[in-house]
């Protein structure tokens, strides 16, 4: 009921942009609908709840880079990845799916997912960010390997909570050479590094795309109808 | 001198705010006609392409299993029923038959897709015969498997995109532990097929261990034969039926007329609340220049006169109504198509909703129709108004 409610006062509050959106959809049609593949939380009211124990509503906002900032922040956050957007499907047009959290009516977090290629399907892999941008939840939704259920375990998941960005920004994606906190990451399946690699990748991945679209000051401020802090 | 319709206009303009309310309840009315007739008429036509697409026209397989595919995703592939290949063979000798394609329907359960898992499905074909069926098929990368036996895959546009695979990559099927490499991608057909991973027939029917044994068998038929003279036939074969895609056609398009009457019936009483709102308005208008029209008819004016003159105030609200309510319908035919994916159970792809010149004349025809019905108690009673009783209300007043 009550993200019910929240939706709804969400809806009359941004009702003129969202009056100018559905125009927009409806002169687009179908060329929307053929565009690039997200990720979205396959049963977002069950996984909201379960991923934030404490919510009670969200929101939900889809942020590509081309409609953020074109190809100068695709090369930005490429710069800050360490890699190429790699293959046909990691593309600028993605649409990214943010899911504002909230207690009631404070904002209190962040859940975002990415699609990552990984050795045998995508995996997708979202994080659970409190404010400041920490990671306070990690859950893989989809991999396919033999050794899947190693990864997609809470115990390697809880590897990740309490990191950041910041220790991020040492891990270098393309080498999988990494120090500090993320050195301390331990692989579940050495038989599976490829995919291990690719989980890392898309954690690196998913906080400089939400570092860009929510958590830097010009992301705020170019950004008012969505997300922000 | 000033014709009647810019006196009718004039009118209608005195009293705005009640006129552009009559116009909405038109408008809306005419918009939930259209679009409900180009449902109608969209629904049918994807649902023939659909079915078109698939490049068949008969459907053989084991009998007591008509929906194979719904079942094969409840129960993840363990209540498929299956048909030995050799009835093919027997099949393709038929004349009526132009070409006999075999099919194995297989799905695995993969546990690492969300948080319960979930069904990966796989679609065993002979690349020769399969193209052959689908000849519109392009590739976005690579092509066919190279080998009838090969462990090679090749995806649908939207299988590989979910699955981030390009040529070259590995697939791994879940549950059988099989890797598959990917050698071709298919253009986006807007069709099931998208979402499909296509592997060698031979090799899926080694992988779940049914040699020689099929889900479906799809017949194309030569041109100008006698299908049902065919299924007659066919039924003769032991253990397995027939499925003619018109069949299932007519199946489904009587599964959706229970939701179509519901709609007419919203419709038309829409469009009895039209009526009534415009019965109103102009009664409502006759009312006020009862004196008015009593001095009109002192001065010359015949019944008939009067008459037309509420008429055509019908008419002018009817006609702007009935092109106001089109517009809508023509500018949200894309909202109207996903609130229908969104409720049906099951919707062909393309257009749901197809608004043609026909279908707005129509619309406009049966919109002005209802008006010039809505106008005639109204313009009837303006039409009796004595001269005499008109001026004595004024001054009483």
């Amino acid at each position: 009921m009550k993200i019910r409610s929240l939706r709804e006062k969400h809806f009359h509050s941004g009702v003129c942009t969202g009056a100018i959106w559905a125009l927009f959809l409806i002169l687009m049609g179908y060329t929307a609908a053929w565009g690039a593949v997200g990720c979205d939380l396959n049963d977002p009211d069950r996984d909201v709840a379960r991923l934030f124990p404490e919510s009670t509503g969200y929101k939900t906002h889809y942020v590509s880079i081309d409609r953020k900032g074109g190809a100068p922040l695709l090369a930005k956050i490429e710069t800050r990845l360490g890699d190429k957007f790699r293959g046909i499907y990691e593309t600028i047009d993605v649409p990214y799916t943010i899911y504002e959290i909230f207690t009631n009516k404070k904002k209190i977090g962040y859940i975002h997912g990415v699609n990552q290629k990984g050795q045998f399907g995508g995996i997708q892999v979202f994080v659970v960010l409190d404010l400041e941008g920490r990671i306070r939840g990690f859950y893989i939704q989809k991999m396919t390997s033999r050794y899947a259920g190693k990864i997609r375990d809470a115990n390697f998941g809880r590897q990740f909570i309490g990191l950041t960005l910041k220790d991020f920004e040492l891990y270098d994606v393309v080498s999988g050479k990494a120090s500090g906190k993320v050195d301390a990451i331990k692989n579940p399946a050495p038989e599976a590094e490829a995919d291990f690699r690719a989980a890392l990748r898309a954690t690196k991945k998913n906080l400089v795309l939400m570092d860009e679209f929510v958590y830097l000051p010009q992301a705020i401020s170019s950004n008012p109808g969505g997300p922000q802090k | 001198m000033i014709t009647k319709f810019q006196v009718a206009y004039k009118n209608l303009l005195r009293k705005r705010i009640r006129s552009l309310l009559t116009l909405v309840g038109i408008a809306l009315s005419a918009w939930v006609l259209v679009s409900l007739l180009g449902f109608n008429q969209g629904y049918e036509t994807a649902l023939n392409k659909d079915i078109d697409n698939m490049g068949f026209e008969l459907m053989v397989m084991a009998k007591g299993c008509p929906y194979e595919a719904a079942t094969m995703m409840l129960k993840g592939g363990t209540g498929l029923k299956y048909i030995q290949e050799s009835i093919m063979e027997d099949i393709a000798k038929e004349p009526e038959v132009e070409k006999a394609f075999p099919m194995l329907m297989s799905a695995v359960f993969d546990p690492n897709k969300g948080e319960s898992g979930g069904i990966a499905g796989y679609f065993g074909v002979e690349a020769k015969s399969f193209a052959e069926l689908k000849p519109s098929l392009k590739f976005k990368q690579g092509g066919w498997f190279t080998d009838v036996n090969a462990n090679e895959a090749v995806m649908g546009y939207e299988a590989a995109e979910l699955e981030q695979r390009e040529i070259g990559d590995m697939i791994l099927m879940p549950e059988k532990d099989v890797e598959f490499k990917v050698v071709g991608i298919l253009e986006r057909t807007g069709t099931q097929d998208d979402g499909t991973i296509f592997v060698p027939l031979k090799t899926l029917q080694k992988i779940f261990g049914r040699p020689d044994e099929l889900t479906t068998i799809g017949i194309k038929l030569k041109k100008g034969v006698d299908s049902a003279r065919l299924e007659e036939k066919l039924y003769k074969l032991p253990d397995v039926q027939v499925v003619s895609l018109a069949q299932v056609k007519d199946t489904i398009m009587k599964l959706i007329s229970t939701a179509k009457v519901m709609v007419l019936s919203i419709a038309m009483i829409a469009i009895l609340i039209a009526m009534v709102g415009v019965i109103n308005t102009i009664l409502m208008s006759v009312h006020e220049r009862f004196q008015e029209i009593g001095i009109l008819k002192t001065i010359g004016a015949m019944p008939w006169d009067i008459f037309q003159l509420i008429w055509i105030e019908t008419l002018i609200l009817c006609a702007i109504g009935g092109v106001l309510g089109v517009g809508l319908a023509m500018i949200l035919s894309k909202v109207t198509e996903i609130l229908i994916r969104y409720v049906m159970p099951y919707a062909p792809s393309g257009g749901l909703v197809l608004i043609d010149v026909k279908l707005i004349v129509i619309t406009m025809a049966a919109v002005l129709c209802i008006g010039l019905l809505s106008g005639l108690y109204p313009a009837w009673k303006a039409g009796r108004i004595r001269p005499l009783e008109a001026i004595r209300s004024e001054v009483a007043r």
